[in-house]
């Protein structure tokens, strides 16, 4: 034993100096030094522990593929009653110790199919293992543990590494799902370097996220490194219960990589990509023209002035038809031309790249996945806007006894934005804005010399040249985060089948943000005495720091029961989990007496907020499970949750859920239905869930202010007083404690059925569901009480809406000759809808149509509905409904038709419809495909997703010419308009969009009020990424001692077809004025080594 | 040996991570961001924490911390500011019943504070009964002000002075409250300034927090009011409710006005604190006379200050942000939106005590042209260059950039659209500058329209002017220069022209207008005139305005010609229903004596579209439907 215990002491050496090995680099960092510390406790504890095993006899043996000539390493062995464990090596050989009572060995593989062999006094076995198709053997993370696919109930989707790692189109985990999972909704509207997409589940509302088990917020999700996740597992329905308190609107649930057991690995994944917009609007760039429209728009707005003297018509504007000619023929430098689009979106191609390095494998005593990442994404604006972000994650599990594991898992990040630091509250908004407000005739240095910038007045601000680290300032935010994770599980020795987990988590979040913002001096150049003149800038800095600390800590006890009678398989769960959130925030404002003064001192600091905020839940789970021979299943949960944001008395809520499954097509009778051809249907199962579940923060957001239920006043939150010359922090009466508000409940029911025809070939999934939640938050108003009572009722768990729809999903896997592919698609289809609030109140049926929520679809947009556009003077002067309010007499030839839906002969608020659906939100329609295909070292991969289902609407930019006395977007080009200008008899030339006015604003019928003119139901089809990959064959990788190498070229963002394309815009953004960062068209090159 | 010890390590860390706390200890967190009543009310700096809310919640037609809209409508100014709602102030023909209103909800909400606050106060145990005096004092005055800014908008609302609670039994009966008649809410105002005068500070330099001049300062402008409205209201019969809920009957003018007089001659005599105008050293110029009446406005120890909204370091305003010269800001970014206009500018008089527009043109029609570009503003009232930034003028010790652009003999204009496009002028090929950095340029926004910039209220300190830092300036509330002219129209009302010439008299000597006027030279429109210029931009001339009920008379709707500018000076009927300006452009005759001169020219802005039409259901603001809804026993507005 003791030499046992040296041989391991060797190996675990090894095993450490390399795996220290990893760690020299981060230290040199310097961030990561305090982590060794805690390493080597936990390995000193794995040490101590480790046990010896009983042997009786020694199986031998080797497994391939089917071709009976790769070997197989990693496939693990079985034997049935000790539960020994191997795992098989580099050439598929095993060697597995087995006692007189093992009778059988099974052989498990991913992706393959499970083969059982009786031993039968046999010592040695060549094992060949087919592919397994079908999906059904493979296990999905459901709530507090794993199952196989055929045996789950509920509704659930998933996807592997695999689909995620190859998406390069951002540098966030969320921007990886886009069309991947049916029943996930994707809108991916702001593509900046670090941005997110928005993801929900079934647009139920923020998701929970759950990684490696414990519950984490959305940020901590999205900055894992693509690389060390292993499967993202979304529980859509009542399944999700198990994980209860803030699990309503669904369960991200994301396990990350473990080592595989068996041999070392070194892999390397690394890819270089080149960045540009996909879409930015255009403008006018060149001079003569956007004269010639700034005055075509001056003429519209301000008309003509008569000279009853000479009986002439000048039209009013100060852009002369002299100004166009000498703009178009003249060398006058006042005329030149210069392209701010060009000058802003100068570093096209700009990197998004990223590096991953891990170390993986393991023995059947100790595995282990330690891996860093490190990502780089810059920006087309600038190469100064950038995000960086360094992961590293590590996995250690290690046997101590049979049937006693300890874990140690480890995940950081250190999390970096940086841009110029811009006046305004988006530094990367001026940068944007300058493409369309500065006009082809500004330029942006004084008199071309780039040591003076140009003073473009009301422009200056938009002026690029000074969005820069030298001349606005610096911004730099900064996450740096660690999560620690332990884990002991043991399988009682006393109890066959019981086993308890115990789960101990410790978040903590560090956030520094620095922000200084400078003053500079804009110039003016006087030609006359060749002198630049100091006429702007700015004399205002700013100096801004916020500092977070996040702690979270999560403790989990759980106890698990399995057993098998015969054909009946039984279990039973009980968890005991405590979360604590701690919030601490502090940020202050100073004014830096000079631009090279970056530390703060005291008498600059004009502002500072001090936050301390402590969250507090506690939950009790129970789940039993019912199997009858993989044919019948029956599953119950039922939760206890107490929440801190109540008031005692009502912090604790009970929610029960059940859920069934029928595999059909394992009766003896379907099968004779279908003739016993089993390769037609080879499996149909239906299934069915319910079950409640309780939320106290939907949506991130407090049900009720925390500590609503008790009462007296809130110190310092309502700003301060100057009473005597002294700052006085003011303080509020909190208003009536709400007392009596407890837990939301959503109510979910799905039905579904998952299937698999021509031998596993294609496979399917379908679910319908319906949530249902009660108890969202209302007044209960039986009597109006006179606002003269100066409080509002305290409010109740009165109110409730629903959100229902479905999705499913079919994938097809195919083989001709050497060619394999597969395709497969998904379609979702949701929306949401308020069903009743508590006794509604109408003034009149008006007041009742237009802001009744009763049973109605939630996330309406009103509107007029344009009914066509005037084409003559003559039609506006006969036209008998008043379309502006003013009798007409604003309107020109090309201004839009308002439909009179009431018939009144005038158009007001009463002729509003419903035109669109919610403007910003998800999609309620959203769907993806992806095919691919592969032929030797050759492989092929597109994927494709679309969405419907909501709408953007032009506004600002988008809505007006010359907004901000700015350029022209180029879609107002195609206007009506007179064919000469300053010819008031002129004939219209018929154009899109109502002749421009200079800057309108809301101040005219066409631009004031929504319709359908200027909204849009967005729709589309984009391909998400393209990839054309080849691995090297064996024969060269031999010779240079590679396991694997591939190199591939992969395109993101590289068409779509939607409706947004002729405004420029892609058609996710959100921003009604166009102007959002939008999403990146990327090229990658990038290479996958194994070593 | 060894699996006993790692079952008892693993039982000592699921033991060890589920802690020892107690389910209900764990949840119990401890809350850090309030205090309860108990607290409050046994500290006086922690009351006082509350009062400093309840200061906070003061309204004001107009102030320095709630935009710069308030100041800039009525055709006193011209708002350039192209999106927001400043357009909407000169293209809109008239304005809503709605307009001026409070938020009715957050109106009772802060009188129901003002009330748990005195009931509080008055039950604490932890207070000595001195501080308790004082603490309720104050907020009585903030509550009675409070129903003042109500009473303005509305005439009478319920009068609310103890904290309501509904008992969820289902019956309001007793919660809604009628009206309250308009006289009603005056003389609760008065009867609440008079019972807690003497428990307040009669101290000069206790300007902040209620002091015993701040309640006389109300009861005499109240008073004052109250008067007015019985009087005048008599002009318009309509605008009255028979409950009188609106409107105050005729033969409670005297009574009203002679209170007015005896509240603001309590001040005047010294009997709450040292309070006198704020004044020059004798012999200062005209210049230095301006300069001491904006500094009236900056000062926060000015001995004229009875009750102000003070601001300090981090407690700012963006007043001088919004409304700062062009040239003054960042970025090109805030500054200009309030240009004060002709009309108000042509209201200050000669030193002679004369009315005369601005002198553009001479008797032929021809333009008059001045050798300095201030030299048509000479000789004229102080408060002119004290109120208004004109052309020429300084801000911060830097001159104000305001010219149109350049004349040529035969009258063209050479002007163009940016201060930085350079144009050669005729003659020459080398660009130049051709307009004025701080405009104007027709239509161009935060640059001036009128061609003028306000003065009053405007922060000349560092950084004042920046969005990042803001300014510190205090908002008047009550200024003793108001009060004497309170009591001028208070005496004048009762009969008594000679003191009313005395108090005017001695407003208007601060302004350097040294030439007395008589008792018989009082007259109503000398009334009216005075307010106006001398209380400009400070948010008392709409009410003004209505409680003399001129409004629908000044502001008739009818466009403003260039006659009726020029016509009806230091009229109280004037009409004035859009903003004009007066733009100065500099003369280009090379060889010509007039060369270099500055001609001027008084100028609509074209954006002014509309023309302001007040109508007699605009004299007191709607109820709200939800509010009567609520409560049925709210009657509504006349003529509306």
């Amino acid at each position: 034993m003791n030499d046992l215990l040296r041989i391991k002491h060797l190996s675990m050496k090894s095993f450490l100096q390399k795996f220290f090995g990893a760690f020299q680099k981060e230290k040199q960092k310097g961030q990561f030094n305090h982590m060794r510390g805690a390493f080597l406790t936990s390995f000193l504890i794995l040490f101590c522990l480790l046990g010896k095993a009983q042997n009786a006899q020694v199986i031998t043996g080797r497994v391939t593929d089917s071709s009976g000539k790769t070997p197989l390493l990693g496939v693990t062995v079985t034997a049935n009653a000790s539960k020994k464990t191997v795992i098989t090596k580099d050439n598929g050989e095993f060697s597995i110790p087995v006692t007189n009572a093992d009778k059988k060995l099974t052989f498990s593989y991913v992706g393959m199919k499970t083969v059982t062999k009786n031993l039968n006094g046999e010592n040695n076995f060549t094992i060949m293992l087919t592919p397994d198709n079908t999906g059904l053997s493979e296990v999905v993370v459901v709530g507090y543990g794993t199952q196989k696919k055929e045996s789950i109930t509920a509704a659930i989707s998933s996807v592997t590494s695999k689909d995620i790692e190859r998406v390069h189109g951002g540098s966030t985990v969320s921007t990886t799902l886009a069309g991947k999972l049916p029943g996930v909704t994707f809108r991916d509207a702001e593509g900046r370097p670090g941005a997110s997409a928005s993801i929900q589940i079934r647009n139920m509302g923020t998701p929970l996220y759950v990684i490696d088990g414990i519950q984490q917020d959305e940020g901590q999700f999205n900055n894992l490194a693509p690389n060390d996740i292993e499967s993202i597992t979304v529980l859509k329905d009542a399944s999700a219960a198990i994980y209860g308190v803030r699990a309503a609107n669904g369960v991200v649930v994301v396990t990350t990589k473990k080592g595989r057991t068996g041999r070392n690995n070194i892999d390397v994944n690394a890819y270089r990509g080149w960045q540009s917009f996909f879409r930015f609007p255009k403008v006018v760039n060149n001079t003569a023209d956007f004269l010639y429209y700034k005055a075509d728009a001056q003429i519209n707005s301000n008309g003509f002035n008569y000279d009853p003297a000479t009986s002439t018509w000048t039209a009013n504007t100060s852009i002369t038809q002299g100004i166009l000619d000498s703009a178009k023929t003249s060398n006058d430098p006042q005329y030149r031309t210069f392209d701010w689009r060009k000058y802003v979106l100068n570093n096209n191609g700009a990197p998004l790249n990223s590096v991953n390095i891990n170390i993986n494998g393991g023995s059947d005593k100790v595995n282990y996945y330690v891996s860093g990442t490190n990502l780089y994404q810059n920006s087309v604006l600038g190469s100064q806007y950038k995000f960086q972000r360094t992961n590293i994650q590590s996995n250690v599990t290690a046997k101590l006894t049979n049937g006693l594991k300890v874990g140690f898992d480890i995940n950081g990040r250190v999390e970096d934005r940086q841009n110029p630091g811009v006046p305004g509250v988006d530094d990367y908004f001026l940068a944007r804005l300058a493409v369309l407000r500065n006009t082809p005739q500004e330029r942006p240095y004084a008199n071309d010399n780039p040591k003076y910038l140009n003073d473009l007045g009301p422009h200056l601000e938009s002026n690029y040249a000074f969005l820069n680290n030298n001349l606005s300032g610096h911004y730099r935010d900064t996450w740096r985060v660690i999560q620690t994770n332990f884990h002991i599980d043991w399988d009682l020795p006393w109890v066959k089948g019981l086993s308890i987990r115990g789960l101990g988590s410790y978040y903590f979040a560090d956030e520094l943000l620095n922000n200084q913002e400078y003053t500079y001096k804009a110039y003016t150049y006087h030609p006359a005495d060749s002198t630049y003149e100091v006429t702007g800038g700015a004399t205002n800095p700013w100096r801004e720091r916020g500092q977070t600390k996040n702690i979270n800590t999560t403790l989990q006890v759980q106890a698990a029961y399995n057993k098998n009678f015969g054909q009946n398989s039984v279990s039973a769960t009980v968890v005991a989990e405590r979360l604590q959130l701690h919030h601490l925030y502090n940020w202050l404002h100073a004014n830096p007496r000079s631009n090279f003064l970056p530390l703060v001192s005291y008498p600059i600091i004009d502002q500072y907020n001090d936050i301390d905020q402590t969250q507090a839940r506690i939950g009790y789970i129970a789940r039993v499970t019912y199997n009858y021979a993989d044919k019948y299943f029956l599953e119950f949960s039922g939760r206890r949750d107490a929440s801190y944001l109540f008031a005692p008395g009502y912090r604790v809520g009970y929610f029960p859920g059940g859920s069934a499954g029928w595999r059909i097509s394992d009766e003896p009778f379907f099968k004779a239905l279908l003739g016993n051809k089993t390769d037609i249907l080879s499996s149909l199962k239906f299934r069915g869930s319910y079950g409640i579940l309780g939320d106290d923060n939907p949506n991130n957001n407090p049900i009720v202010a925390p500590f609503a239920y008790l009462p007296g006043y809130n110190y310092g939150t309502v700003g301060s007083a100057v009473l005597d010359g002294v700052t006085v922090p003011a303080s509020r009466d909190k208003g009536t404690p709400i007392t009596t508000v407890s837990w939301l409940k959503s109510k979910i029911t799905d039905v579904g059925a998952d299937f698999t025809l021509f031998n596993g070939k294609l496979s399917g999934t379908f679910d319908w569901f319906y949530r249902e939640r009660t108890g969202l938050l209302g007044s209960k108003n039986d009597v109006i009480v006179p606002e003269e009572l100066g409080y509002n009722l305290a409010q109740q768990n009165i109110n409730a809406d629903a959100q229902y729809g479905e999705e499913g999903s079919l994938n097809y896997y195919g083989k001709a000759g050497q060619v394999n592919f597969t395709i497969g698609g998904n379609l979702s289809f949701t929306r949401s809808k308020f069903l009743h609030s508590y006794n509604p109140l109408f003034f009149n049926s008006i007041d009742q149509y237009r802001n009744s929520y009763e049973d109605r679809f939630n996330n309406i947009g009103w509107g007029y509905i344009c009914i066509g556009q005037f084409t003559s003077q003559d039609q506006i002067n006969n036209y008998k409904v008043d379309i502006d309010g003013q009798g007409n007499r604003t309107l020109l030839p090309g201004d839009l038709i308002y439909k009179d839906v009431n018939g009144d002969g005038k158009i007001d608020g009463l002729d509003q419809r419903p035109i669109g659906y919610n403007y910003g939100s998800q999609p309620q329609i959203n769907f993806g495909f992806n095919f691919s295909v592969n032929y030797k070292g050759f492989d092929f991969h597109a994927d494709f997703s679309g969405a419907a289902g909501y709408t953007w609407y032009q506004n600002w930019e988008q809505r007006w010419a010359f907004q901000n006395n700015g350029n022209l977007n180029a879609i107002f080009e195609d206007r009506w308009h007179r064919q000469n200008i300053y010819d008031p008899n002129s004939p219209w030339v018929p154009g899109k969009y109502p002749a421009n006015r200079y800057n309108p604003g809301f101040s005219h019928s066409d631009y004031a009020t929504q319709s359908t003119f200027w909204l849009h139901n967005v729709r589309y089809i984009r391909a998400r990424t393209i990839e054309l990959g080849y691995s090297l064959p064996q024969s060269i990788l031999d010779r240079v001692k590679i396991r694997a190498a591939r190199v591939y070229i992969n395109g993101y963002d590289l068409f779509s077809i939607d409706n947004l394309r002729q405004y420029g815009l892609d058609p996710e953004v959100i921003d009604d004025n166009g102007l959002q960062f939008p999403q990146n068209r990327v090229i990658n090159a990038g290479i996958n080594l194994s070593l | 040996m060894k699996k006993i010890l790692s079952i008892f390590t693993v039982l000592i860390i699921v033991a060890g991570m589920w802690g020892c706390k107690k389910d209900s200890s764990f949840l119990d967190v401890q809350p850090n961001t309030f205090l309860t009543n108990e607290q409050v009310f046994s500290d006086p700096n922690l009351v006082l924490s509350v009062l400093a809310d309840l200061y906070n919640r003061q309204v004001d037609f107009s102030s320095l911390n709630a935009g710069w809209g308030s100041f800039a409508d009525f055709s006193e100014s011209f708002p350039s500011e192209n999106s927001g709602f400043g357009r909407g102030i000169v293209q809109n023909t008239g304005w809503g019943y709605g307009s001026w209103g409070l938020n009715w909800f957050a109106s009772y909400n802060y009188i129901r504070d003002l009330n748990l606050f005195l009931q509080r106060d008055s039950a604490a145990t932890g207070l000595s009964d001195q501080q308790k005096k004082r603490f309720s004092a104050e907020a009585r005055f903030l509550r009675a002000n409070f129903y003042f800014e109500m009473v303005k908008r509305y005439g009478g609302v319920p009068l609310i002075t103890t904290p309501l609670t509904y008992d969820y039994s289902g019956k309001v009966n007793d919660l809604q409250f009628p009206r309250a008649t308009e006289s009603q809410m005056y003389d609760f105002i008065i009867n609440e300034a008079e019972a807690i005068k003497n428990d307040l500070p009669a101290d000069v330099s206790e300007k902040s927090r209620a002091s015993k001049g701040a309640a006389l300062a109300m009861e005499a402008r109240a008073a004052l009011y109250a008067g007015s409205i019985a009087r005048y209201g008599a002009t318009t019969p309509a605008v009255s409710l028979p409950g009188g809920e609106v409107g105050i009957d005729q033969s409670k003018a005297v009574g009203y006005y002679t209170i007015a007089l005896r509240a603001a001659k309590e001040i005047i005599d010294g009997q709450a604190g040292a309070y006198k105008l704020y004044t020059a050293p004798a012999g200062a110029s005209m210049d230095q006379l301006s300069q001491n009446f904006a500094n009236l406005f900056i000062d926060k120890t000015s001995p004229e200050t009875i009750f102000m909204k003070d601001f300090a370091t981090g407690v700012t305003h963006a007043f001088t942000t919004n409304d700062q010269p062009f040239s003054f800001s960042d970025e090109g970014g805030d500054a200009g939106r309030l240009n004060p206009s002709l009309n108000l500018a042509e209201q200050f008089e000669k030193l002679d005590n004369t009315f005369a527009p601005f002198a553009t043109t001479d008797a032929s029609g021809k333009p008059v042209f001045y050798k300095n570009v201030q030299d048509i503003f000479a000789d004229r009232d102080a408060r002119l260059a004290g109120t208004i930034i004109l052309p020429g003028g300084s801000f911060k010790g830097q001159t104000v950039d305001i010219w149109a652009g350049y004349r040529l003999a035969d009258g063209t204009i050479i002007t163009s659209d940016e201060s930085d496009h350079l144009k050669p002028l005729p003659g020459s090929s080398v660009p130049v500058q051709v307009v004025g950095g701080d405009g104007p340029v027709n239509g161009l926004e935060l640059h001036t329209q009128t061609g003028f910039y306000i003065r009053k209220y405007l922060d000349p300190a560092v950084g004042s002017g920046r969005r990042g830092q803001g300014s510190t300036v205090a908002f008047i509330r009550y200024r003793y220069g108001e009060v004497l002219l309170n009591a001028a129209e208070a005496a004048f009302e009762l009969g008594d022209n000679a003191t009313a010439a005395t108090y005017l008299n001695q407003v208007r000597a601060r302004a350097g207008l040294t030439i007395p006027l008589t008792p018989s030279d009082i007259d109503f429109n000398r009334i009216v005139h005075e307010r106006r210029v001398e209380l400009a931009f400070e948010g008392l001339y709409f009410y003004d305005m209505k409680r003399w009920r001129l409004a629908h008379i000044v502001w008739d709707g009818r466009p403003t010609t260039l006659s009726d500018l020029k016509t009806n000076i230091g009229k109280a009927t004037q009409h004035s229903t859009q903003p004009w300006g007066l733009w100065p452009y500099k003369e280009y005759e090379p060889g010509s004596p007039n060369n270099g001169t500055w001609v001027f020219k008084e100028t609509l802005p074209s954006l002014v579209t509309g023309a302001n039409r007040f109508l007699l259901g605009n004299y007191y603001t709607q109820i709200g439907d939800d509010v009567i809804a609520a409560n049925p026993k709210i009657v509504k507005q006349p003529n509306q």
